[in-house]
């Protein structure tokens, strides 16, 4: 069964000068799922978002969503969306409560706020003025205006930057239950881990282009057979460093950590722990594991995903 | 409708919940009227103004019939004592006390009046009684010399400046009933002086009145020139605006609700600065008829559209305020507001007639009966209108919604 | 001692790109001095009034013209028709206006002109008694003869209000020294990335003081010397009075400024408080009317006001007004203790983590 498309981008295009912040991309976003552009910064995420959001105009391409064919986004469409803004402020002299009545008022059919502060967990600070609230309470604050309309579609800018631990996780949990409600999200991230933790789709950018969509899985699958090595790698010396390249190719080594590729697990293990003898080197914070998506990008642009 | 009325609301409930806001916008208009209406309504009026005055009589000595001198002490007595019960005499009156040298009050009295610490020194000098009595005495169509007291003043100095003109005054009439008792004036045949006030009614129009419409107007002036152009920057410079603008809401709502809150807030100032006016300080105007009414409302308009022009030239809230701070004063003091345009060179005039604020305030004024002042009608009500179209004109092309990126 | 070097350079530099502060400090005291100087120069002045004349009756007609012509500071328009009298009042064309109908003095006035009908009834109030004396034959018995005092030549009320501007601007000057610029500092926590270094914290106050020092010198004389230009104001500037007040009431304004960012909590409206004082001082401390015209509980408020003896002082140091010796050196000898008094105090406030 073919799940509806929600939202399908083609062709996109918009520069600035001789910039090309979005230089033609494409892409299909399937209906109750989440969908995640990821890239480092500079890639041209929020500028593709903030096209399909409405406040920026493309220089060309086109935007199909709820089944209709745009150049821009119209009013009627705003209606049924809803945004998270990367960055974006409240009046500060404002409650809580008279925020979520003030966005409830932009929309035609707005859901009761008690229920949206709720489901953000804001309803104990329903009377508290916004300069009060903290990083990640503003945040839900802002989440809970972008639902206000019960939207069918949403739009989440970097949702997670800048909060802390339990704000991040508070957030992943609200996306999965949208998700679980049947709702189409689009998100934009640096964070790989948001990616892979939340997303059914992945779409990385780079430099304006995609250069890779699809399921996490299958990317780090297309990836290859390969299995990553990582141990800590901060007191090496650039000799044993030297001795390790030789027995094993793939290596990667910033001053933080050493990573090993290999498609041979056990044969690897033993070279490695042959040379960590050899050199009197301990292994610290040895761990096997899966590629992942920043490895995806890595091998892809040879750049991290985070500079 | 119900959007437009929520951003109206919320940019009132903002401006009250902010204090510095509230200060500017309420408590110093407030300020404003208290003071100038305490300290200008004084003028040339009883009650409140008090000039420290000395006195020195160095005629003391004088026979009988020829002594003048007491008289004029008396009277300067007279007006060192309240008339009322809790009233201000109109002199604190300072004498040399017993036995001191005269030469030496006068010369620290002079001193004192050089300090700033009195306003007159008044000396009746010795032979002012022969003087009198010579002036009195000489045969009538003989111009002869009058008798002069000596009164010490300082040209710089307003106050003193002020204070001897009122001894001046208080001498002449001093001087009228020694001609009366010497027989060389007639009073019976004395051509009565009358006063008569052209204006609203038949009285000299109260300072208050005068006052009222010009404190509201500044504030109705501080709201555009401050308000307007500080919440839009600084709403858009904080991305409170792009909220907005991802959502259905739209520039054209947005621009009318604001505008509506910012009329409610005009209002506001109204009214409570009417209610002071009236029922703090006696006011008797009134704004409850149409064209007093229409021309507050051409007001709130004006500076709503004369914010939107400040908003933008400005490209940040900083840059905003900072305009908004170097046309404050100009516009306000070359307007007439507070105080009336005489003798201005004429750079300065070309700024008066240029100020929307100056027609708007000789208009309100003359709406309510205070005022004839020069502009005539079609100035009036065209002058602001012409800033109004140009400001939206500008504002429509230049003033961005969005920070940019 | 290098500290205290880059300290200087670096607020001077601060001072200088920040351009707002830097117009602010300059140009505002001059556009006041200018504004204030062409829409006051009038105020308190008895200059020239122009009366209109009508006359319906030929009795005392000699009487009257002698004493119309006998009245110095008055220019005369004589009228053909009451009417046309009347709407001239009202159009502003005349100042005021007599009709003499034979019986009776009829003066009238514009009742709108609310803050100059004082000045016009007394002229007119002279001319009544003049002409009545003329009229019998009576000559006045007593007058008054005007002694002025003071030694430069006045060019009116201007002439006081200049200092007290001055005065004023000193005071703003070190006021948003402290509660503006420093605790703006401390606000944005640079404060606290220049205390974590081994900067003494007195330093950074040396060092705005003296920048503020040398603004107010140069500012000062900037506004003083445009007044003299564009209005002809003349001064008898004590230098060495004038440089001492200056720097004693900058580092004292400073210490004024200290107390505000002490007792406001928040920083940020550290700025807006010390705005609206000097608002309330600028009007208070007699720089624009006389205290005389203050009842009088405003005017013992006037008397406590940093910004009246400064003005006070100012003006003396300038020559328009005199002062005791010893009361102009308690001035600057308060000044200097605020200052001695509360600058410690400030370096601790600069060292004092901000309170959330």
């Amino acid at each position: 069964m073919v799940e509806p498309v929600l939202l399908r981008v083609i062709d996109l295009v918009k520069h600035y000068g001789d910039v090309h912040a979005i230089n033609g991309i494409s892409f299909d976003v399937p209906s109750a799922s989440v969908f995640t552009l990821l890239g480092p910064n500079g890639a041209g995420k929020t500028t593709t978002l903030e096209i399909l959001e409405g406040i920026r105009e493309s220089d060309s391409g086109e935007i199909e969503v709820f089944g209709i064919r745009l150049r821009r986004v119209t009013r009627a469409v705003k209606e049924r969306m809803g945004v998270l803004l990367q960055d974006g402020g409240f009046e500060p002299y404002l409650k809580v409560r008279e925020i979520m009545r003030l966005f409830a008022s932009f929309f035609e059919s707005p859901m009761p706020i008690d229920h949206v502060l709720s489901q953000v967990a804001l309803s104990d600070k329903a009377g508290a003025l916004v300069r009060t609230l903290s990083g990640g309470q503003k945040q839900r604050l802002a989440v809970g205006a972008a639902l206000i309309n019960d939207p069918e579609l949403i739009f989440l800018d970097e949702p997670t930057t800048g909060l802390d631990p339990q704000a991040r996780r508070n957030m992943w949990s609200i996306v999965d239950a949208l998700r679980a409600a049947g709702k189409t999200i689009v998100l934009t991230t640096h964070y790989m881990e948001e990616a892979e933790a939340l997303s059914d789709r992945v779409c990385i950018m780079d430099h304006g282009v995609i250069i890779a969509q699809g399921a996490p899985r299958e990317l780090t699958q297309d990836f290859g057979e390969e299995t990553m090595i990582e141990f800590r790698g901060d007191e090496l010396s650039a000799d044993a460093l030297e001795k390790l390249r030789a027995c094993c190719v793939d290596l990667r080594a910033d001053g933080a950590t050493v990573t090993l590729e290999t498609e041979d697990l056990p044969a690897t293990m033993e070279s490695l722990f042959d040379w960590s003898r050899s050199q009197g080197v301990r292994l610290q914070n040895l761990i096997v594991r899966q590629p992942n998506l920043e490895d995806v990008f890595l091998s892809l642009t040879g750049r991290r995903l985070r500079e | 409708m119900k959007d437009v009325l929520l951003i109206a609301l919320t940019h009132v409930t903002t401006a009250i919940r902010e204090r510095v806001t509230l200060f500017w916008f309420l408590v110093f208009p407030v300020f404003m009227l208290v003071v100038l209406s305490i300290i200008f309504g004084q003028i040339g009026q009883e009650g409140e103004i008090r000039f420290d005055i000395a006195l020195i009589d160095q005629d003391r000595a004088a026979p009988a019939a020829r002594d003048f001198s007491p008289m004029i002490v008396e009277v300067f007595r007279e007006l060192a004592t309240p008339q009322l019960p809790g009233q201000e005499p109109l002199f604190a009156l300072h004498e040399p006390p017993d036995g001191e040298d005269p030469e030496g009050f006068v010369e620290r009295e002079v001193t004192a009046l050089r300090r700033g610490r009195r306003a007159a020194v008044v000396v009746i000098p010795a032979g002012f009684g022969d003087a009198v009595l010579r002036a009195i005495s000489a045969p009538m169509g003989e111009e002869p010399e009058p008798a002069r007291l000596a009164v010490y003043m300082s040209r710089t100095d307003t106050a003193s400046q002020m204070a001897s003109e009122i001894v001046a005054q208080v001498l002449s009439e001093i001087d009228r009933e020694i001609l009366i008792r010497s027989g060389r004036f007639d009073p019976s045949r004395e051509i009565a002086t009358e006063t008569v006030w052209l204006g609203r009614s038949d009285a000299e129009t109260r300072y208050i009145d005068f006052l009222l419409p010009g404190v509201i107007l500044m504030g109705f002036f501080a709201n555009g020139l401050f308000g307007v152009p500080g919440a839009i920057l600084f709403n858009r410079d904080r991305r409170i605006l792009r909220r907005y603008w991802v959502t259905p809401m739209s520039v054209p709502r947005f621009l009318a609700g604001f505008s509506l809150g910012h009329l409610a807030l005009c209002g506001l100032q109204f009214a409570l600065l009417f209610l002071l006016g009236r029922y703090g300080f006696g006011a008797t105007i009134s704004f409850a008829a149409p064209i007093p009414f229409l021309t507050l409302a051409l007001a709130a308009v004006t500076f709503l559209s004369f914010g939107f022009l400040i908003a933008s030239l400005a490209r940040t809230a900083n840059a905003g305020m900072a305009v908004a701070n170097v046309l404050n004063m100009p516009m306000m003091f070359l307007s007439g507001m507070f105080f009336p345009i005489v003798g201005l060179p004429s750079f300065l005039l070309a700024v008066v007639y240029v100020n929307p604020v100056s027609y708007l305030v000789s208009g309100l004024r003359a709406s309510v009966g205070v005022e004839s002042g020069p502009f005539s009608p079609a100035l009036l009500v065209g002058v602001p209108l012409g800033w109004i179209a140009l400001s939206m004109l500008v504002a429509a092309r230049r003033l961005k919604w969005d920070v940019e990126r | 001692m290098t500290a205290l070097r880059a300290l200087l350079v670096s607020e001077s530099r601060v001072l200088l790109r920040d351009r707002t502060t830097f117009f602010f400090t300059f140009a505002f005291p001059l556009i006041f001095v200018l504004i204030f100087g062409f829409v006051m120069g009038g105020f308190g002045n008895v200059s020239r009034s122009t009366m209109g004349l009508f006359v319906s009756s030929d009795a005392d007609r000699p009487t009257l013209d002698e004493t119309l012509d006998a009245a110095a500071s008055m220019a005369l328009e004589e009228y053909s028709s009451l009417e046309e009298m009347q709407e001239a009042v009202t159009d502003r064309r005349i100042d005021f206006a007599l009709h003499w109908d034979g019986a009776s003095l009829r003066f009238l006035y514009d009742a709108n002109r609310v803050q100059e009908n004082f000045a016009f009834a007394q002229v007119a109030a002279g001319l009544s008694s003049d002409f009545n004396l003329r009229r019998q034959g009576a000559a006045s018995a007593v007058s008054v003869e005007p002694i002025p005092v003071g030694e430069i030549a006045s060019a009116g009320w201007f002439q006081l209000v200049l200092p007290g501007i001055l005065a004023f601007g000193i005071l703003s000057s070190g006021l948003f020294a402290v509660s503006g610029h420093l605790t703006a500092m401390k606000e944005r926590k640079v404060l606290d990335r220049l205390i974590v270094t081994p900067m003494p914290p007195l330093a950074l106050l040396v060092a705005i003081a003296a920048v503020r020092l040398a603004v107010a010198y140069v500012s000062t004389l900037i506004t003083l010397f445009v007044g003299m230009g564009v209005f002809g104001l003349r001064y008898d500037v004590d230098w060495i009075r004038f440089a001492v007040l200056v720097a004693c009431a900058t580092v004292g304004t400073m210490g004024i400024g200290t107390i505000i960012a002490l007792v406001v909590r928040r920083p940020s409206s550290a700025s807006n408080v010390a705005n609206a004082l000097a608002i309330v001082m600028m009007f208070l401390a007699g720089i624009y009317f006389p205290v005389e015209f203050m009842p009088s509980f405003l005017r013992a408020i006037s008397a406590g006001l940093p910004l009246t003896h400064l003005a006070n002082a100012m003006r003396y140091a300038t020559g328009v007004m005199d002062m005791a010796e010893a009361e102009f050196w308690a001035i600057t000898a308060a000044f200097v203790g605020i200052a001695a008094l509360l600058f410690p105090i400030l370096a601790r406030y600069v060292v004092r983590p901000l309170r959330q």
